[in-house]
């Protein structure tokens, strides 16, 4: 026997889990942009998108984040370290890519140094993923070996019941049971038929790009010279990218006084390899989108045993000149061998 | 014959005669109701070229990618009158050099219905009047007059929310052909001239810098408001910075290549109101 959360008892949720010491952010529509934020009840909540067009990855690992107040005195330093809010949170109505891009991240946050900024958010975070109803033309989870319905980096999953009534309910973590021990009073026993999952059709042969990338070979292939001409190097592919992660450090302040701060960075920049020389390796947008495709693909998987790509379709879906990584995997998976 | 046929043709001529070694058009997209930038160097890739009324990107930024033109060679480029009024401000900003540039000219009427423009260097194309008489779009003018009607401090509420969207991803900027700066200010860190940070303070910084390298200088095509991921309406600022240029010295940019940039130029006769 499954339980069943009913949509007219999630406001109660909301309120006991308030009460219970957890912050509730869920999918919201704010000022023509939709991100996850603070909701004070389930009116609050966009459910019915198909995706966010921020990704959760920002309540994680936020796009400026202090680290280190600093104050240089004559005989001395200060300086106190700043630490991420420790409120407990539930994430309610995270798709199963965003919720898949967190886990694939963590390794990479816990690789040679654990990354406290990223931990402590992850540990005080329940993740309650929505199995999707709807997919749209960009969506591409089942591309790489995922699925509408993946509890990866999930501690529950609902699945949407056929009548729109609530949610049947999956747990997959303490983390999620202790969630639902504090609204197990307002849950139903049942078990009830659940919304089918949307086709998401295969768009390319992951095996068969993978190969290609590892081939060392085509590391000059004309192939990403090609295909990058069109790339005009913003970075919006890699900010609503629920994997990518990297960071610039930056010292923001005056000569005796700033704040140590951690700010995305992305590959698509030209100052982002930089030397100081004024040397730059990676001198052209092709080698830039060569190293973004190879990161996610190849190096990622060579380091942590995972594609660091969950699928999500928002780098070709928010592009302004209609490419991202669909399209070049495509493109991949239909050269001549 | 309709115009996408003709100008597949008249692109495939250019390349199969030699006068230019590529053409920028549009090919589909990855929906059926999406373009994207194509580039053809053969007149069979020439083939290829979609031209309808969803082709609205302004390709003129291509002209200014770094490397590009620097071998003398010729370019043909599909272009709207934006293009054509950002391909006149970049000439006359010494960007492009006139003969440099072929131009497939077409206009987009009521929406749906896809015009050729007659010429095919720059000088043909006297774009000057319907710059000067062109009204924005309903919604543009609305949403600007209603921001106008505010307080100050409503004013500054307003954008300080929508600049609170900002991720510093500079998709704006990349897609703009008058960002042509091989390093924009905030790339300058040696000393880092403006925060990296994308914080209030941060995007305001951001935001405010472009809108004042852009006055005079804007061709209204909208891009940045197109490519911005978390939809801030920048053409707004635009579109105000435009107007207080106009207002201020008669100016409306790209109406020719022979304008000299009005920032960058002085005439006995410009106002001095500012001076006290």
């Amino acid at each position: 026997m499954t339980r069943i959360l009913l949509r007219n008892k999630l406001d109660d949720c909301i309120a006991a889990w308030q009460k219970a010491g957890f912050s509730v952010l869920a999918p919201v529509k704010r000022h023509e942009m939709s991100s996850f934020g603070e909701v004070q009840k389930s009116g609050d909540m966009a459910l019915d998108l198909i995706l966010t067009e921020r990704t959760i990855k920002d309540q994680f690992f936020p796009q400026t984040e202090p680290l280190i107040k600093y104050k240089i005195g004559k005989q001395q330093i200060d300086s106190e370290t700043m630490t991420p809010p420790e409120k407990k949170r539930v994430f309610f109505g995270v798709r199963p890519c965003d919720a898949s891009g967190l886990a694939i991240d963590d390794p990479l946050f816990g690789w040679d140094y654990k990354d406290d900024y990223w931990f402590r958010r992850r540990d005080n975070s329940v993740i309650v993923t929505i199995a999707c109803a709807q997919a749209d033309d960009f969506c591409m989870c089942t591309s790489v070996k995922l699925s509408p319905d993946s509890a990866k980096g999930a501690d529950v999953l609902l699945r949407p019941l056929l009548e729109g009534s609530g949610w049947q309910i999956e747990v997959f973590t303490e983390r999620g049971k202790a969630l639902l021990e504090i609204v197990s009073s307002l849950l139903l026993e049942g078990n009830g038929h659940t919304f089918p999952l949307p086709q998401v059709p295969e768009k390319f042969d992951l095996e068969k790009v993978m190969a290609w990338l590892g081939d060392k070979e085509n590391f000059e292939s004309q192939f990403w010279k090609d295909i990058a001409l069109r790339c005009v190097g913003c970075g919006s592919c890699t900010f609503l990218c629920p994997t990518c992660h990297c960071f610039d450090i930056q010292d923001e302040g005056d000569t005796y006084q700033g704040i140590r701060r951690k700010n995305w960075d992305s590959c698509s920049f030209a100052l982002f390899t930089m030397h100081t020389s004024g040397h730059n390796p990676r001198n052209t947008q092709s080698t830039r989108w060569r190293q973004r495709i190879m990161h996610k693909f190849n190096y990622y998987r060579g380091k942590f045993g995972v594609n660091s790509c969950s699928g999500c379709g928002r780098c070709t879906r928010q592009c302004p000149v209609d490419m991202g990584i669909t399209e070049t995997l495509q493109a991949i998976t239909n050269l001549p061998r | 014959m309709g115009i996408q046929e003709q100008y597949r043709s008249e692109a495939a001529a250019l390349l199969s005669s030699g006068e230019v070694k590529l053409v920028i058009g549009f090919g589909a997209g990855s929906t059926a109701d999406r373009r994207r930038p194509l580039f053809a160097r053969t007149p069979e890739e020439a083939e290829k070229f979609v031209l309808d009324a969803a082709c609205i990107a302004n390709l003129s930024t291509y002209l200014v990618a770094e490397g590009l033109l620097s071998d003398g060679k010729k370019v043909g480029v599909f272009l709207k009158p934006d293009g054509i009024r950002s391909v006149n401000i970049l000439i006359s900003e010494a960007q492009l050099k006139p003969e440099q540039v072929v131009i497939l000219g077409y206009a987009i009427e009521n929406g749906k219905d896809v015009v050729p423009l007659e010429g095919c260097n720059i000088s043909d194309f006297s774009i000057g009047e319907k710059i000067r008489s062109h009204t924005p779009p309903t919604h543009v003018i609305e949403a600007a007059e209603k921001i106008e009607a505010m307080s100050a401090e409503e004013r500054f509420e307003f954008w300080k929310e929508e600049f609170a969207k900002c991720i510093k991803c500079y998709a704006c900027r990349q897609v703009c052909p008058m960002c042509y700066c091989r390093r924009c200010i905030v790339d300058v860190n040696q000393p880092q001239w403006v925060s990296t940070s994308s914080h209030t303070l941060g995007n305001f910084e951001w935001n405010l810098v472009r809108a004042f390298h852009l006055a005079g200088r804007c061709a209204a095509c909208g891009a940045c408001d197109r490519a911005c991921p978390v939809n801030i309406p920048l053409r707004l600022v635009n579109y105000r910075m435009g107007k207080e240029v106009r207002s201020a010295f008669d100016y409306v940019a790209g109406e020719n290549s022979d304008q000299k940039p009005v920032l960058a130029s002085f005439k006995q006769d410009d106002p001095e109101t500012f001076i006290l």
